[in-house]
């Protein structure tokens, strides 16, 4: 068994992981950029694919925002964004989307042992 | 505010439209991403607010007079006076009681008495990875890697960004603070990789790190002697996956948000139980923690520049150090005085003629495979129990049967399988999947991040419980 004395200071750090080439090698592999249409890189078209991911899974469970407005409603400061998340609710529940998705929960939690699911 | 919550939705969707609206202006933009980043802290427990702002403006003023300062010694002095502050502030809320703790025990011990009282004081959401971005500030100044900003909104923006701010991963002022220097081009990042990042991230953490710790992990940690030989060797591999699904769900989520707000942070981890030696599961292990003790202890320790028994010292303290930065706990310090240990006998045996000779075979590839993960889960097992007997009890009950039968849910084979899963995925997998979703128009886009984010939240239990980096 034999260790090499390093003499430089790079060396140092042989033991440990190495020192990164550069910041941007080190980057997450996520960030790499990519010559694309400027249309589909827009800033908007992305808030608003968020945002209609954000809509569409409220509105496929909509219980859980309906009980957060009602938690943090207080002082009924609130009033008028739970009497949306409410009709949310309701039309969800018409249209049966929300059944399924308690379903969904539920037959889950019975796989998982989950009680509370 | 937690990453999987409501209130982190909500206020996600606020700041990304705020964000990108102001991003022409941006000193407006900066002034309103640090006052969403101090909501952020503050929805945890506002009167730590001036502790974060205090870390931040005592940064800003040591890198100005380390910048200014002409003469080595100030400099040195002034970095110096920097980084005690820090780690001072950290000492008194994470480490006081700790200390006084083993006083009061060593002097019970001898027979004394002294009349010395436990500080009690709450430990701040985030005081560790606050202390770590404000120490890589002012040394990354002192060193001359970059100049001190003269702009405090700057600063304090670098160590409150809400991203990073709880739990990491950490960011380098000299990564970061470039990127505050111009709008950002939303061009520059990978929207569909993004969006994978964050939905596997909230799957990771919501289904299968918490259903490994409320269904198995918790219950057999907290009381072993309940449990059979079978189950306590099997939560110590259930831990393994649940620790990995929880932290690194973090730092994607982290990652993902960042980058969808305009900014890169670095990778925290690389499929660490693929590691071949502890050395390597460190290149691939909270990566960012790792390459912050490599350059800001090991290295001004001297590194391995001193002869084998000085490397062998230095590795021992980073880790140590390393170990007591999780938490003021024995538990921690053996954790790290294990890994420390390990590094060391990795070190040598990697630099021995028997490894030059047989190293590089299949063979002792796959037990080089097999002696890391089995070292590193049974180094989790201190990491996990709440205290030395703890640990002890479990240990003992896996040497001894106590004759109980497994109990063990169903569920936990599976959860196991889907976690050892991404560490086999190929890498550049995220990044097909992401490079393709790209090229799909808006529609496609939305329904695909809806189809996975609604299984996400079927499958998911009714609460969530905080990540376990939280504490740290």
């Amino acid at each position: 068994m034999e260790i090499t004395p390093q003499k430089s200071a790079a060396d140092a750090a042989a033991v440990l992981p190495p020192r990164a080439p550069s910041p941007e090698a080190r980057d997450a592999p996520t960030m790499k950029a990519a010559a694309r249409d400027p249309a589909s890189t827009s800033p908007l078209r992305r808030i608003l694919v968020i945002y209609a991911i954000l809509g569409l899974v409220w509105f496929a469970f909509p219980g859980g925002l309906v009980d957060w407005l009602d938690e943090h409603n207080s002082t009924g400061w609130l009033a008028a964004p739970l009497a949306l998340a409410r009709g949310i609710d309701a039309a969800s529940a018409a249209t049966g989307v929300k059944q399924v998705g308690q379903s969904l929960r539920k037959r889950f939690a019975a796989i998982i042992g989950d009680d509370e699911g | 505010m937690l990453f999987p919550t409501i209130d982190f939705g909500l206020f996600f969707a606020l700041s990304l439209a705020l964000v990108w609206s102001l991003n022409s202006q941006n000193n407006l933009k900066k002034v309103v991403l640090l006052a969403l980043s101090l909501a952020f802290y503050a929805s945890w427990n506002w009167r730590f607010l001036l502790l974060l702002l205090a870390s931040g403006v005592i940064s800003y003023l040591v890198g100005l007079y380390v910048d200014a300062a002409a003469a080595r010694p100030f400099r040195r002095f002034a970095l110096a006076l920097g980084v005690a502050l820090d780690l001072g502030i950290l000492a008194y809320f994470k480490y006081l009681d700790f200390f006084i703790a083993q006083v009061l025990t060593l002097a019970h011990a001898l027979g004394l008495n002294p009349s010395i009282a436990f500080v009690n004081v709450t430990l701040p959401v985030a005081i560790s990875f606050m202390t770590f971005h404000a120490i890589s500030y002012i040394v990354d100044v002192y060193r001359g890697r970059l100049a001190a900003s003269r702009s405090p909104v700057d600063i304090l923006l670098y160590i409150s960004f809400f991203p990073h701010l709880v739990a990491g991963p950490i960011v380098r002022a000299h990564e970061f603070l470039p990127q505050l220097a111009s709008p950002r081009n939303p061009g520059d990042f990978s929207f569909g990789e993004n969006m994978l990042l964050i939905l596997g991230g909230l799957f990771k953490k919501m289904v299968i790190a918490n259903y490994l710790a409320v269904r198995f992990v918790d219950p057999v940690f907290t009381d072993p002697s309940q449990f059979s030989r079978f189950d306590l060797v099997m939560a110590v591999y259930a831990y393994a996956i649940q620790i990995y699904a929880d932290f690194s769900a973090y730092t994607d989520i982290a990652i993902g948000v960042a980058a969808l707000l305009g900014y890169r942070f670095p990778q925290n981890f690389n499929q660490p139980y693929r590691a071949l030696g502890i050395g390597d599961f460190w290149r691939r292990w909270h990566m960012t923690l790792s390459t912050w003790l490599r350059d800001y202890l090991y290295i001004p320790l001297g590194g391995n520049r001193h002869g084998a028994l000085a490397t062998a010292r230095n590795l021992m303290l980073t880790m140590l150090l390393g170990g007591l930065w999780h938490g003021a706990n024995w538990t921690f310090l053996i954790w790290g005085a294990m890994h420390g240990a390990a590094l060391v006998a990795d070190h040598s045996w990697r630099r021995s003629a028997v490894f030059a000779r047989y190293g590089a075979g299949r063979i002792a590839k796959v037990a080089d495979w097999a002696l890391t993960f089995h070292f590193v889960c049974f180094a989790w097992l201190f990491f996990r129990s709440p205290s030395l007997d703890s640990a002890t009890q479990y240990i003992l009950g896996i040497w001894t049967d106590n004759g109980a039968q497994s109990t063990m849910p169903g569920i936990v084979p599976p959860l196991i399988a889907c976690g050892a899963l991404t560490q086999i995925v190929p890498p550049q997998t995220r990044a097909a999947l992401g490079a393709m979703l790209d090229d799909r128009g808006a529609v496609a886009q939305a329904a695909f991040g809806f189809a996975i984010l609604y299984v996400v939240v079927a499958m998911a239990p009714s609460a969530s419980a905080p990540f376990i980096y939280f504490q740290f």
